[in-house]
């Protein structure tokens, strides 16, 4: 693997916890040394944060479809007037 | 019950059979307190999304506990949002408190961010989403997204990673870009 990858693999290892204490000490190090590495590590957070709003928005748009189609087709359509029924529609 | 959640299809059954069993039940719930059509919907999209974080990231539920776990989950959203409307707070209990601790984010408020994810490349955003959102072991995510080896698929995925924090550099993008 590039020595870039290898770097953002251990970054991820550092944000998640997954190196031993030595290994989380020595990051901590260069962290504070490296103010390029120390970057990489914001940025790279930021990735994390960003795939999760991602990956929400997707399964929304999931669940919507799922709705759209209890409400819409006509195979269920006794669940849609059960639920209409509920609410006096 | 989780390898149902690995894929599109799957999903699209699970979250079918939810609406069946215990829409109705929270459709009654809500009424009764006043809510619309509308709220229970909303309410029950973002209880679906709670309550799949909490089953790709944690031990299974029990079988027989999943409707009332997302049923409590649902409560517990209805229940923040009739205080938000209401005036008399005190009145609400807090039944389902500390139950969630995620909330449901608003949608980005800068059209940016999404367009900037159309940029990085769906497939590496998608490939980013099934391991970090969904949770797909290696091996799975080496069979979905078509590569030979878990290897293959490992470098791939830190090469996207790269990619796109390429692009957050690049952009500046700040996290209240993200979460509006």
């Amino acid at each position: 693997m590039r020595t870039s990858l290898d770097e953002i693999k251990q970054l991820e290892a550092y944000v998640f916890k997954q190196q031993s204490p030595e290994e989380s000490l020595l990051m901590q190090a260069q962290l504070h040394l490296d103010k390029g590495l120390a970057e990489r590590l914001e940025d790279q957070k930021k990735v994390y944060g960003l795939v999760q709003q991602y990956g929400r928005k997707r399964l929304k748009e999931e669940i919507s479809q799922v709705e759209a189609q209890l409400f819409g087709e006509a195979k269920h359509r006794s669940f849609k007037e059960r639920i209409f029924k509920i609410f006096n529609l | 019950m989780k390898d149902q959640l690995t894929s599109p299809a799957g999903r699209e059954q699970f979250f079918l059979r939810l609406y069946q069993e215990s829409f109705p039940d929270l459709a009654k719930y809500i009424q009764k307190r006043g809510g619309t059509l509308a709220d229970a919907k909303d309410v029950f999209q973002d209880s679906l999304v709670i309550y799949y974080e909490q089953l790709t990231k944690e031990k299974p539920i029990a079988n027989q506990k999943q409707q009332a776990y997302l049923f409590g989950i649902a409560r517990h959203l209805w229940f923040k949002r009739y205080q938000q409307q209401s005036r008399f707070l005190n009145e609400v209990d807090g039944v389902g408190e500390g139950l969630i601790s995620d909330q449901i984010p608003q949608e980005p408020a800068h059209r940016d961010v999404w367009q900037f994810l159309e940029q990085a490349g769906q497939k590496c955003m998608e490939m980013l989403k099934a391991f970090y959102y969904d949770r797909l072991s290696m091996e799975q995510l080496a069979g979905q997204f078509g590569y030979q080896s878990t290897r293959s698929a490992t470098v791939q995925k830190y090469k996207c990673l790269e990619k796109v924090r390429d692009q957050v550099k690049q952009k500046s993008l700040t996290h209240e870009d993200f979460i509006g």
